[in-house]
Order: C-alpha cells, then structure tokens, then sequence
C-alpha cells in the first residue's frame, strides 16, 4: 500500500460502535488552511474542505453571529463528512447541534418552536457556578460484583486529605467512570458531586517511590489539604436552552404534576436573554456561538425558511449549516421551484459550498479508511474490485460490502478478504441500480403492480 | 449596628407561619429570591430546624440546606445512588442549639478524647476541628454570628466526648440571646396558628 498504516490507540473499556462517519476526526487542513489529501479521515473535496476551514475560523472567532452555509452536492460526496469534520475541529466546548430536517415535524411542538430550541441548543454561555466537588487522594477502592455475575456492583472508595479520611459508597455510573479512568490507590481525583464527572490530577508525592509501570506523562501532585469536600467555582457551558428549560419548568410542589417542558413561552425566553446580556456587560459569562446543522434542509418548508431569514438576524444566533443534495425542486409548502429547493431569498443569504464526486484514486482511499476502521483485512486485487464497485455503482454501496464481505471472509476461516468474497457479497446484496433492473423486469409478480409511479415524489 | 441589618432583612421578609405537630413552622422569603425555613418547639420555644434554599445562577432551585438540626433523610431517589454518597460509618455533623449556646454535635467519632482539637480561628471566621490521628478534620462557620458581623472568642468554645459523639459548644453573646426573644416575640404575633393547612403566599 502506498501510504504508511498508523497504528490507532484504542481505547478498550469502552465498547464503541463504528458509525457512517466514525472515521472522521476533523477537517484535515494544516496551519495555513491548506488541505492535506489524505489527513483527519477526509479525502479529496479540497476546495469545499477549504471553505469549511474558512468557516470553521470564523466560528472559532465567534464574533460573527447569523451567518449561514449551505453544503450542497450529489448524495455521497462526503456533505455530512464535511460537517462533522467541522464538528470534530470544534472541540467539545463550542455547542454544536445536528439534526435532520424532517426533525422538527412533530405532533409535540410547532415547526418553529422546533427550530428556536434547535438554535438555542446551538449557542453556549460560558458561566461561573458554585459546585461543591471532592478532592483527595484514593486510599483504597473496593469494588464487590455479585457472584451471579448479574445485578449492581457495590463498590467503597476511601479518600484522604492530609487531614482526614472518609469513606464512601459508589453507585453503579461511578464504579463504571472509575473504571475507565483507571484510577487507583495513590492518585489524587476531584469528583464533582452533582454530576459524579471524575478527573484525574496525578499521583500522590509519597507514591513516587513505587517504581510501577507508569506513562511518561504522569504527574505527581501534593495530597490535597483540609476537608475533603469543598466548594468551587468552575466554569462551564451551558446551551441558552437548557437555562430556559430550568427556568420554564412550574416550580414549586405544581412540578410533581406538570410533565416534559413542551413548548417554551416567549416571555421566558426574553427574560433570559436580557438576563444574559446583563451577565455578559457584568464579565460574568461568556457568550458562545455554536453551530447549527441542519442535513437534508430541503425537507423544511416554506414557514420554516422564513423563519430562518428572521432567526439569523438576531445577534444571539448560531452559524447555521445545512446540507442539501437536491437540484432545482420544488420548495415544499408551495408549488414553486428553486435550486435546492430553497427560496431565493434565503439563499440569497448563504455561502455555498458544493461538493464534487469523487474520483477513483479517492474512492480507494476512503474505502481503504473505512476497512481500518471497520477492522477488515483487504488484499490488493479485492481492493481494486470494491473501488470498481464504488465508481459504478455507489460508494455508500461499496463501504456496505466492506463488512459484510469481511464477515463472509470470516466464516470460511480467511484472515484477509480476497476477489472471491467481495463477489460473493456482490452477488448477494443487490446495489440500488441492479434492484431497479430488476423490478423492471419482475415487477409484474410483484404485490400491488399495478401502481404504476413515473418516479417517488421526495419533496 | 450589624445586628440591626440582620433584624431588618428579617422584617423585611416574606414570612409564612404554621403550627403542626407541635411545633411552630415559619418560612421567610427574602428580597434576594432566598428562601429560610425554621421550626421552634412549642412548649419550649427552641429552634429545632433551620434550613435554606438558594437558587442558582442559572436560575435553578437548589436542594435544602439544614444550618440546624437533623439532615434531611429524605427518600433515596435512584439517580442519587446512581453516582456517590458518603458511607453511613462516616462522622455525621450536625448542629443542635440550646437557648444558651450553639452546639455541634459530630457522631460516629470512635476515638478518645484527647485525639480531638478544637480552635477558634477569628481570622477566618470559623472553628476547627482537628484530631491528631488524621481522621477527621472539619471547618466551619458560625453562620448567626456572620449574619450579625460579631467576632468570635476563644474562650466562649468548649468540647466534650461521650458515646462516640463530640459536643462542641459556644455560648452565645449578649446580642444574639436579645435578637433571637425579640424575633421570637414577632413570631409568635404572626397568625396562621390554626392547625392543618394555611395558604403559602410565597409559593
């Protein structure tokens, strides 16, 4: 193979399942915005990774408020990729919200009460709160699972300051986090108590003695002071939606009674942007644009648009991105057609990015991507007949033989998936173009034949 | 006078007042959005709880917060067992006042007497108590005289051991012993003292 396999640190504890775009882990550019061919999951599309750089900076920047891009291309030319690439660059502390368009259709709430909670999951507000967290150093934990294998774990944790000790006992969630995080006897742990996160400051001064097997970057840290519990102002981010969810809900004894928060009055919301702005002048908070993403925004319709126009005009809104793989449709709502099946108007107002097929040479290293991810072995002739599969037919196609071949491959006891197996599957698995070949000539057998459709109306 | 600040943000409140179970419940809501809860045994006219309620910045109402008389025991929610608690062997702290003294009252302390210090520290406002076999450490404030801005003495603290429990006890002064007959014979003027259920103006 061309390029050199990077070995990839897994982590084992955790159990993780292997997504469409599980791969991606940013948006592949370097220092200066350039993209690299092959880097972060991404290959090719290397003007519209640019202009999602681009983007990306001004997100990073936050000044700019109400700006929206709109991803567009055919079905498979890495549209969401791009967007999770950007997610991914984001890190966790900027909001970033996605969902589909045909989301915010539900019985529950109005279309454009969907949405306003969409925007306002996607802006976070850095705030000073008083938590109270413990700290110390782990003495011992103790961790008992039922014989029966079944059933909660009980588990103690004995901590220590310099002054004192106490014991405590351990739910479920947090022998599980202790678990992950590795912690044991000797390092010093802050556990915030509302929320049991755990984090790890090092080892304890009088362990450093023990010549255990430990990483390069282990830091050893004094055993904290005083009482094991106290109380400290962190910082974190909360979305401007969860605020209004805390301060819409009855309060009182009337809570008992009152169900999900639904929808959210005006007044609150008002409320709660004046009261943030006055945290903001006040230096108390920190406003965080986050971004919106909004896939297959053909599927919103007229009202939901023009609501778009007005929300983006606020100076308290996200970056929104939306992705759309349509041409000139119809928009839905009306019996008018636009390109993307966006009113002018709201285009008008967009950065467009488009995506282009992709070429073979890029076919092959997106699958090659997905078969490390996906844990396939493939040999070199089969690699070239899955690239084959992918140009003719699709590349979604392609990436779905990769484990069901490397199953099949399994099963007669192969270590690396041959020409034979991908034939197999081929043969097995029908791909969208073979399905409608068939249909034409079957489908008079078929149920229900005589509803005779020229083609689906997906609008 | 501090004290006298302390009176006013009294007056000034909300308060609600009930008798039930022989014992005289009132509730006070301050300008703030903080809330106050004390109950006084009838016969005695001791304070047997005092607790609070802040809300937080975000606007949330947070959980009651006992200043005196037992933690609350309430039922154990399956999210609360979900993360972590202290083990029932742990020292429990709680304070219990008389009329004379503010009192402290830590259980499940198993060591002899002299293993215990307690101090007064004025310049951080609060007492320590320490054992000099790193069991058990703990700091806090005398939140009465805070309220009130009055120094803290020395020679006012004293300490006892008996069955496993520590009695730290402070007399209280001259002013606090005035403010609260005062307070109390506002309380006692408020109506509400029929049994059973009286409206709470402040929910």
């Amino acid at each position: 193979m061309a390029t050199t396999k990077v070995p990839e640190v897994r982590d084992i504890t955790r159990i993780e399942r292997i997504g469409a775009h599980s791969h991606i882990r940013g948006l592949g550019l370097d220092d200066a915005l350039e993209p690299r061919q092959v880097s972060q999951g991404m290959v090719g599309q290397l003007a519209s990774r640019r202009a999602a750089g681009i983007i990306l900076e001004m997100i990073k920047d936050g000044h700019i408020a109400g700006r929206a891009v709109l991803i567009a291309g055919q079905p498979g030319t890495g549209k969401t990729a791009i967007a999770m690439g950007i997610a991914q660059s984001l890190g966790p502390d900027t909001p970033f919200t996605a969902l589909a368009g045909s989301e915010i259709f539900s019985l529950e709430m109005s279309k454009t009460e969907a949405l306003s909670q969409a925007f306002r999951k996607a802006i976070g507000v850095r705030i000073k709160e008083e938590t109270e967290i413990i700290e110390g150093e782990v003495v011992e934990i103790q961790i008992d699972r039922p014989a029966t294998g079944t059933g909660a774990k009980v588990g103690k944790l004995t901590l220590k300051t310099t002054e004192m000790e106490t014991i405590y006992d351990l739910g479920n969630k947090m022998i599980d986090s202790l678990s992950k995080e590795k912690v044991q006897a000797g390092d010093v742990i802050t556990i915030d108590k509302a929320t049991g996160k755990i984090s790890k400051l090092g080892r304890s001064f009088t362990r450093a003695r023990d010549y255990d097997a430990m990483g390069a970057q282990t830091q050893f840290v004094q055993c904290p002071e005083g009482e094991l519990q106290k109380r400290k102002e962190v910082v974190h981010t909360v979305s401007l939606h969860e605020i209004d969810v805390i301060n819409s809900r009855t309060q009182g004894f009337l809570a008992l009674f009152s169900g999900d928060t639904g929808e959210i009055k005006s007044e609150v919301r008002e409320q709660i942007n004046a009261k943030v702005c006055e945290w903001r002048e006040e230096g108390k908070a920190e406003i965080i644009p986050g971004v919106l993403f909004i896939d297959e925004v053909h599927m919103l319709d007229m009202e939901c648009f023009s609501f778009l126009n007005r929300a983006l005009e606020s100076d308290l809104s996200p970056v929104l991105i939306m992705a759309t793989n349509r041409g000139i449709t119809r928009i839905r709502g009306t019996n008018y057609q636009s390109p993307h099946g966006i009113p002018i108007d709201l285009l008008d107002r967009l950065l467009i990015i488009a995506t282009s097929p992709y070429s073979e040479k890029e076919t092959r290293q997106i699958l090659k991507i997905r078969c490390e991810e996906e844990d396939v072995d493939l040999s070199e002739e089969a690699h070239t007949v899955l690239t084959r599969i992918g140009m003719e037919t699709s590349l979604r196609y392609a990436i779905q033989l990769i484990s069901t071949a490397g199953l099949v491959c399994r099963k007669r006891k192969g270590t690396e998936v041959q020409v034979e197996d991908i034939k197999r599957v081929y043969s097995l698995f029908l791909d969208e173009a073979r399905s409608s070949q068939y249909m034409k000539e079957y489908q008079d057998s078929f149920l229900f034949n005589e509803t005779q459709t020229g083609s689906m109306d997906t609008s | 006078m501090a004290v006298q600040n302390w009176i006013d943000v009294l007056k000034s409140s909300k308060k609600t007042a009930l008798i039930h179970d022989g014992k005289r419940k009132i509730h006070y809501l301050f300008t703030d959005g903080k809330e106050m809860s004390e109950e006084y045994d009838l016969k005695t006219d001791e304070l047997i709880v005092r607790k609070w309620r802040h809300k937080s910045t975000l606007g949330a109402h947070g959980q009651w917060e006992v200043e005196v008389g037992e933690p609350l025991a309430g039922p154990v929610n399956s999210s609360d067992s979900e993360v972590i608690k202290e083990n029932c062997s742990n020292p429990v702290f709680m304070r219990k006042d008389t009329k004379t003294s503010f009192q402290w009252r830590i259980r499940n302390l198993p060591y002899p007497k002299d293993v215990f210090s307690v101090s007064v520290e004025p310049s951080d406002r609060c007492i320590i108590i320490k054992t000099s076999n790193k069991k058990y450490y703990k700091k806090f404030n005398i939140t009465d005289l805070d309220r009130s801005q009055l120094p803290l003495d020395n020679s006012a603290l004293s300490f006892t051991h008996a069955n496993n429990t520590l009695i730290v006890s402070y007399k209280k002064p001259k002013e606090t012993l005035t403010l609260e007959q005062e307070l109390l014979k506002e309380l006692k003027k408020l109506k509400g003292s029929g049994e059973g259920d009286v409206d709470c103006k402040t929910q």
